[in-house]
């Protein structure tokens, strides 16, 4: 009778919205960005094989569906969803060589996590590139997904990623439309590919 | 043409209400809107667009063919030198940081700036090292004109790109006259080429410490002059809400 009632609790405990399951932000982060630096700092993992582990780290931390939705901002609504499918697969390849462009010239520096702020469904967790001439602090936003938190944003020195691309973004698509910012952002992430493939190879 | 172009933007004027709305829809399809509260656009006038990017443009190549190769030909020099170079030029800048948090009455930061420059001073040896670094009662609490302005309401005005300086707006461009005042440069009896040359010798010290930042930018951006601005203006907004 009791295991019963055990077992009955820890299902609405599992079925709880925000429960506290959830692992802090904190640990979520460090955690990430740890293991995206050994692969970065791993001399034995090169190309292809290099960067599939890195895009699945991010990718499992980051939610690139969300963040397309708010730097698309109210072209999000015009798009079609074949428009929208484009600009997520090609923006979310952009976001991560962007993001992992950075922590690769932070890979000997010493990064300190310095604590996170929880505000309901939101979240940020402060850190601190200490390079030997200066500090970059590094904020990331986390957004509650169950029992889970995805990052939809980073903030370097005050630049918020998304508020950018969606500044430039949002003025490319007036000009040229979404379908002349898809072009443009195809070609981006292709010149990037070149880079990398110029950069291994 | 030009009515044209008038009317086009005053059709975007006022389309920016209806973008707000459509901005609530979006939250509704996403669950709660991660940016609640929050200005998403980033807001800067910038009608002498084709002037600036003429100069982003002379700026540009100055970066990639004169400022960089030096930086990267000085880079001989031992880093640790280097960095007590930028922290020499730093430390001198302290009345603009040191004034800029007066007129703004932060009297505590201003307190912490004067600390920072009497340890680096005396401790550091003239600037060379930064003990306060280590202290986190001493952090660098950055401000200057432009800031001061902004702190008080004043508008960046439109942006302005400046020939070899780069991003900046008619405010902090006038800033950037009040803080020269303040450079103890200014009253070293150098000429103002000599001056320049001091100026130059600061930033390719600078750079050569940098970790391609702008290359970084250009191959992340569709646009890097769009990129540069809307980032400028988030990063002062950023400082003067410090």
């Amino acid at each position: 009778m009791i295991k019963r009632f055990l077992i009955l609790l820890l299902i609405i405990a599992c079925t709880l919205p925000g429960s506290a399951l959830a692992a802090p932000p904190l640990d979520l982060v460090r955690q990430t960005v740890n293991q995206v630096l050994e692969v970065l700092r791993n001399p034995a993992l090169v190309g292809t094989a290099r960067r599939e582990r890195l895009s699945a780290l991010v990718r499992a931390r980051f939610d690139f569906a969300l963040m397309s939705q708010w730097t698309l901002g109210p072209f999000w609504r015009q798009a079609d969803a074949s428009q929208k499918e484009r600009f997520i697969t090609l923006y979310s390849d952009l976001l991560e060589t962007s993001y992992l462009g950075k922590v690769e010239s932070y890979t000997d520096e010493k990064i300190n996590f310095l604590g996170e702020k929880i505000d309901g469904e939101r979240a940020e967790v402060e850190t601190v590139v200490a390079t030997k001439s200066a500090d970059i602090p590094l904020t990331y936003r986390l957004a509650r997904q169950g029992d889970d938190w995805k990052v939809y944003d980073v903030v370097i020195e005050g630049v918020s990623l998304v508020r950018n691309y969606r500044s430039s973004f949002g003025e490319i698509a007036r000009k040229d439309g979404i379908d002349g910012l898809l072009k443009q952002l195809e070609q981006k992430v292709k010149a990037q590919e070149a880079d990398r493939g110029r950069k291994s190879g | 043409m030009r009515v044209r172009l008038f009317g086009l933007i005053a059709l975007v004027i006022l389309s920016q209400g209806t973008m707000a709305m459509a901005q609530t829809d979006d939250a509704a399809a996403s669950g709660p809107d991660p940016f609640a509260g929050e200005e998403l656009e980033v807001h800067i006038a910038d009608p002498l667009q084709p002037v600036n990017r003429g100069i982003f443009w002379v700026n540009d190549k100055l970066y990639f063919y004169l400022l960089k190769p030096l930086a990267r030909g000085y880079r001989i020099v031992p880093e640790p030198v280097r960095i007590s170079v930028g922290n020499v030029f730093d430390n001198l800048l302290f009345p603009v940081r040191f004034v800029g948090n007066l007129l703004q009455l932060k009297a505590q930061r201003a307190g912490i700036e004067a600390g920072r420059f009497l340890l680096n001073s005396t401790l550091g040896l003239a600037g060379l090292f930064d003990p306060a670094q280590s202290l986190a009662k001493l952090q660098p609490q950055p401000e200057d004109f432009g800031q001061t302005f902004g702190n008080y309401g004043i508008g960046h005005g439109f942006y302005l790109v400046i020939p070899f300086f780069g991003p900046s707006s008619l405010r902090d461009g006038v800033g950037r006259v009040g803080d020269i005042f303040l450079d103890p440069l200014t009253y070293t009896g150098l000429t103002t080429l000599e001056q320049a040359g001091v100026k130059g010798f600061d930033r390719m010290n600078g750079l050569s410490l940098d970790k391609d930042t702008y290359e970084q930018i250009k191959h992340d951006a569709l646009d890097p002059y769009l990129f540069i601005r809307d980032a400028y203006v988030q990063h002062r907004q950023a400082q003067v809400e410090e």
